[in-house]
């Protein structure tokens, strides 16, 4: 197991700072990546929208209430006027007088129109479309009016005409050609053909709502952007929380696992924040006592090989003195000697190879990388195992950046297994091929059975059990294990009737994955492990 | 050739089985079990190479190759357990010569013995190189650096004496092993780089930036011409 967990390691504090840009930078492989503000942009907008809506609502209906309020004042005080300006004009026959006479200012300020009946009137005085104000001066209402003519008999709109003809008091409402508004209001003078039409004046009513309106819209918008700011920070605040569990689920996931959350609230995230460190604990708990425990057996396998070290070491030099000495022993005794050598021999084999793999297991050593000539390395291995002269060696000189110990390994290894299970003509070449280098180990040996190809790199797996006492079945696992180390891959083929072949595959200047110090530019710095 | 070597080792038969392979090899073996009878012995006698256990009672083998080296350049080989590399590069880095490691071939580790000791002996005897202010005298076992005497261990010169022979020539790290420790394959590329770093470390006026000893990067390492 590579990688202790660290201890420590201050968590929680400042979740935020540590942000959620930087931790998704070195986000890892196989999670997907969510884009981590969508959630609070999806609360901010929906608060936006329920503040604008129903403010929106709220508003309009205001506005409209207003309006029908002003609207129905205005009509009434327009009739109820006209009213008393019809009593009024009921009394005195003639129009003229009636206008002159007519010294009250009522509220609005009502604008008399006579509109010419039918028959027209033919009057010296009255001329179709004049206006008459009050008993004001024409020329002044001229002036007052915002057009001259603007308002008159065209302003009076035919229903309102066809209703008054019908002789009943009516009203309407009309906006001039230059957009003034005015309550009309018309009925037909008693006894008279003629029909008096009433234009009170109520811009300012009109002014009044517009402003109202706007004043409506502005104060709408300002609570939008509000809601919008509110929205942000509320979801900001709401989903705080979240980012710091899911920062602090990273964390974790790399190793620290004294990551908390702070348990900030009574509620739902509160209780999620404490149910979340419960299982943190409880995740600390067995992996401490999961680390605990192989730190233990690692102690123990280094202790054994230890320990099987030193005997190892005296049998293996007393095992040489004895055969030194066996030819003066009788021959049974000496038969005996040479199988207890051979056998020591056999059991150092087994003793080297099975310590290797513990420390393998254990991921005790990671690599030590540095440049390698690829085929003065193998040519090495085949010198220092004797078989230089039967090999067969195609060599391509290159450089590769890998840890030449294991290197060595795997190939003395896997020549081993040529040699001795394979057997025939052992062939190995070595080529470069675009960023990777290859290593391959052929023979002409009966190949290996298909049905034992895919296991031919377990521990202990032996295609041919009769052959058993060659080695100790672990040379290829060893092998194996020792390329996935180094970043690469061993294959095997093997046609029927046509040897196997063994193939080593490296990344020729590829660092190694995780946890393994990268190439190294300085050939001083490989040793140790140190770089100053 | 007859050699003393003081061999350190706790572990009964195996100091007994190898000092009865060293001695058929032709060696004087003085053997014993523990670091602080080790450096008594030492102090005591001479001795042409010091075969050392790391894993010792009391005194452990660290200890014992740091204290030979304060005043000594006899050269050391550390006996040390395969799956330290760890324990390796640090007897390296103290100023052991080589290590073998355990359960070793007795022929592995005399043949060990014996190329360590021939570091010892002179290229060329009648020699006197200069590189600079670089001055060795191969007979004498010398070398001083603008006048100054350089305190190397055997290795060491042997190394120094190999570079200078041939100034602004890269040598590969197999090429020294080679010539420096007679390995002729598959010898431990450590064993140049902590060699190299440790003779920077006397003879460079700033280890921290070689200008005599440099890297080739790549290739190997070239003592330059001034």
């Amino acid at each position: 197991m590579r990688g202790l967990w660290p201890v420590g390691y201050a968590p929680v504090t400042s979740a935020r700072d540590h942000g959620l840009m930087s931790s998704s930078e070195k986000k890892p492989a196989a999670s997907r990546v969510v884009a981590p503000t969508r959630l609070r942009r999806r609360v901010a907008t929906a608060f936006v929208l329920a503040v604008g809506i129903s403010s929106g609502a709220l508003a309009i209906g205001s506005y409209l209430l207003v309006r029908q309020a002003r609207l129905d004042a205005v009509d009434s005080q327009a009739v109820s006027q006209t009213l008393i300006s019809m009593r009024f004009a009921a009394t005195h026959s003639n129009v003229d007088e009636l206008l002159v006479k007519q010294r009250w200012q009522p509220t609005p300020v009502p604008t008399v129109v006579l509109a010419p009946g039918v028959p027209p009137r033919t009057s010296a005085h009255v001329t179709p479309e004049i206006i008459r104000n009050n008993g004001l001066d024409p020329a002044a209402v001229l002036a007052a009016a915002d057009k001259p003519a603007a308002i008159g008999a065209r302003q009076i709109p035919s229903d309102l005409r066809r209703l008054v003809g019908q002789g009943e008091l009516a009203r309407e409402r009309i906006v001039t050609a230059s957009g003034r508004h005015y309550d009309v209001v018309g009925a037909p003078l008693p006894l008279t053909p003629e029909q008096l039409y009433f234009f009170y004046n109520e811009q300012q009513v009109w002014d009044d709502l517009d402003y109202l309106r706007n004043v409506l819209v502005v104060v709408w918008l300002g609570l939008l952007v509000l809601a919008g700011l509110g929205g942000t920070l509320f979801a900001r605040r709401t989903l705080a929380p979240v980012a710091d569990a899911s920062d602090a689920a990273r964390r974790l996931a790399e190793g620290l696992l004294d990551t908390r959350l702070p348990v900030e609230s009574r509620d739902e995230f509160g209780a999620w924040a404490a149910a979340f460190n419960d299982m943190a604990s409880a995740l600390e708990a067995k992996i401490t006592a999961l680390a605990e425990a192989q730190e233990r057996e690692r102690r123990f396998t280094a202790n054994v090989a230890h320990d099987l070290r030193s005997p190892l070491t005296a049998l293996i030099g007393e095992a040489r003195q004895l055969t030194k000495q066996a030819h003066a022993l009788p021959p049974d005794v000496r038969r005996l000697v040479e199988m207890l050598v051979a056998d020591v021999g056999r059991l150092c084999r087994l003793a080297e190879d099975l310590l290797e793999i513990s420390r393998l297991d254990a991921g005790l050593e990671p690599a030590e990388l540095e440049p390698v000539d690829a085929a003065a390395l193998v040519e090495g291995v085949l010198r220092s195992t004797g078989c230089f002269e039967t090999v067969e060696l195609d060599a391509q000189r290159f450089m590769l950046t890998t840890d030449p110990r294991r290197l060595e390994r795997i190939v003395a290894n896997l020549v081993e297994n040529a040699v001795t299970h394979g057997g025939g003509d052992v062939r190995v070449r070595v080529a470069r091929e675009g960023d990777q280098a290859i290593i391959q180990v052929a023979d002409d040996g009966p190949g290996i059975p298909a049905a034992a190809l895919p296991h031919i790199f377990d521990r202990q797996f032996k295609a041919d059990t009769s052959r058993g006492s060659a080695g100790s079945g672990l040379g290829l696992a060893i092998a194996r294990d020792n390329a996935l180390l180094l970043g690469g891959e061993i294959t095997v083929a093997s046609p029927p009737n046509d040897g196997a072949v063994f193939a080593l595959r490296l990344p020729v200047a590829e660092p190694l994955p995780d946890g393994d110090r990268p190439a190294i530019d300085d050939l001083d710095n490989q040793t140790g492990g140190n770089p100053a | 050739m007859d050699a003393s070597l003081l061999f350190v080792e706790d572990d009964r038969s195996i100091r007994d089985v190898t000092r009865l392979e060293l001695e058929q090899a032709g060696f004087r073996v003085t053997a014993c079990g523990d670091g602080r009878e080790a450096l008594e012995l030492f102090a005591r006698e001479h001795f042409d190479l010091v075969l050392l256990d790391v894993m010792l009672p009391g005194v452990d083998g660290l200890e014992v190759c740091r204290e030979i080296r304060r005043g000594h350049r006899t050269p050391i080989i550390m006996l040390t357990a395969r799956s330290s590399t760890v324990d390796v590069v640090v007897g390296l880095e103290l100023g052991a010569d080589d290590y073998v490691c355990k359960p070793f071939q007795p022929a592995e580790l005399v043949a060990r013995v014996r190329a360590v000791l021939r570091r010892g002996q002179a290229i060329d005897a009648t020699a006197v190189i200069s590189v600079g202010d670089l001055l060795i005298d191969e007979a004498a076992f010398r070398a001083t650096r603008g006048g100054e005497e350089l305190d190397l261990t055997a290795t060491e010169f042997r190394l120094l004496c190999v570079l200078a022979h041939r100034p602004g020539h890269v040598f590969t790290r197999e090429m020294l092993l080679d010539l420096v420790w007679g390995y002729e394959f598959l010898g431990d590329s450590r064993l140049v780089n902590v060699a190299v770093q440790r003779l920077r470390a006397k003879v460079e006026e700033d280890p921290a930036r070689p200008a005599l000893i440099t890297t080739v990067r790549g290739v190997g390492y070239r003592l330059n011409k001034p």
